[in-house]
């Protein structure tokens, strides 16, 4: 089993989503989907008197966001980033209060966050999306208790962003780790 | 020298004192031997406290720190991600005691290019596992001045040059850096693209090779030659 955090607002989890699912399909290693909620990407506008560090953090940003929207088109995607982000909490409480193959719910949500900028804090927008994949709306108490809980154990587990893969009590960031991760994969197979 | 070009296919930022860029180093040389390029390599001398707060440690204690919690855990995953991958390499990475001041060691890049390029890969070699072993001290002019001759490299002069021109050739790139979009290490530049991470090697090398066929995802490779299985 595969375990991998995502959350429907972090650009490296709508770019990781297709390779992780090509890894399963290639090597038939069953993946458990966590939500995992992440800090809101934003770019800082330029300010006079800016700080180093905060000079920094701005072309790093904005580097970032340059560097997703390149793969993006090298994987064919479509990638759009909101002047203001929504969130995407009520999404991740529905994704932990499915009980059955996540995989087509989590393609809408990506697709609608990252192409058409829906909100997916809006519980509304989310009951339209489980029901274009024929997904029942999970009880919102206790989804939302759920996710509290799966964030509690990734956290206790060393997780602190989307995505992370964790197998054989390793945790990698991002899916520049799929090589490792797949020869991890395959090596378990042989033992 | 201007920051995003270059008479070779690719310019490489790199800093001694960046445990991401050591472990760039064997497979970005790797791919220049195996395309029989020659790289442009350049310093970027990370200016760490300003945007990742400082720290000090003595005998692997935090002594000193003005870094928040959230920093701690990524930085400790750094050092714990990089680790992994430079112990394939057959290297050890020791996290280090203090925030080194690397531009001695940096400016001798610029030395090494402009001076014995053929010698890079030698002097990379003879100063970034040293370093990460903490077995050097790369503020000290005498001990860095030390790995040129160990790499084969003359050092006749090399002291004033890292007080004089060297260093105005490395502060006018470093003033360079930010408002041309370049902000970290290893950073790839090529046609005015600009990759900062190892894991855009392969498309380095789909793009230096003619861009044949569908150009590649990013991702950290396995080398079968590596000296740990996974």
């Amino acid at each position: 089993m595969l375990t991998v955090t995502i959350d429907f607002k972090s650009p490296a989890s709508y770019l990781a989503l297709e390779p992780t699912l090509d890894l399963a399909r290639e090597t038939g290693i069953q993946i458990d989907w966590l939500p995992f909620a992440t800090r809101p990407f934003s770019i800082a506008a330029e300010k006079t008197g800016e700080t180093v560090g905060e000079r920094h953090r701005r072309v790093r940003a904005l580097s970032q966001r340059d560097t997703w929207l390149h793969y993006a088109a090298v994987q064919g995607r479509d990638m759009h980033f909101a002047e203001t982000p929504a969130g995407s909490d009520a999404a991740l409480a529905a994704l932990a209060g499915i009980d059955d193959d996540p995989v087509p719910f989590i393609r809408a949500a990506f697709a609608a966050y990252w192409t058409e900028q829906a909100d997916l804090d809006d519980e509304m927008v989310v009951a339209a999306l489980l029901s274009s994949v024929q997904r029942p709306v999970p009880d919102s108490q206790s989804a939302h208790a759920k996710l509290l809980s799966i964030r509690a154990g990734a956290e206790e587990s060393g997780i602190f962003e989307s995505p992370t893969y964790v197998i054989a009590d390793q945790l990698f960031v991002g899916r520049e780790h799929l090589p490792w991760i797949r020869c991890l994969v395959e090596a378990a197979k042989v033992s | 020298m201007k920051a995003l070009e270059s008479d070779a296919p690719l310019i490489v930022y790199i800093d001694i004192k960046s445990p991401y860029a050591f472990v760039a180093i064997q497979p970005t040389l790797a791919l220049e031997k195996a395309l029989d390029m020659r790289f442009d390599w350049r310093p970027l001398t990370l200016d760490i406290p300003s945007y990742l707060g400082s720290a000090r440690k003595s005998k692997g204690k935090v002594v000193e720190s003005t870094r928040s919690a959230s920093q701690w855990v990524g930085i400790k995953y750094a050092y714990r991600d990089a680790r992994r991958y430079v112990e394939r390499q057959g290297y050890m990475l020791k996290g280090t005691e203090k925030i080194w001041d690397s531009s001695i060691a940096n400016i001798e890049i610029l030395w090494v290019m402009q001076n014995n390029r053929d010698r890079l890969g030698a002097y990379l070699q003879r100063v970034y596992p040293p370093f990460w072993r903490r077995e050097l001290d790369i503020e000290n002019v005498a001990i860095v001045e030390a790995c040129l001759e160990e790499a084969g490299i003359g050092s006749a002069g090399f002291s004033a040059f890292q007080q004089g021109d060297g260093r105005a050739q490395h502060d006018a790139l470093q003033a360079q850096l930010h408002p041309s979009g370049i902000y970290g290490v290893p950073t790839y530049v090529f046609d005015r693209t600009i990759l900062f991470g190892r894991e855009h090697l392969p498309y380095v090398r789909w793009h230096l090779t003619g861009r044949r066929g569908p150009a590649p995802d990013i991702a950290y490779e396995i080398d079968a030659m590596e000296t740990q299985p996974c």
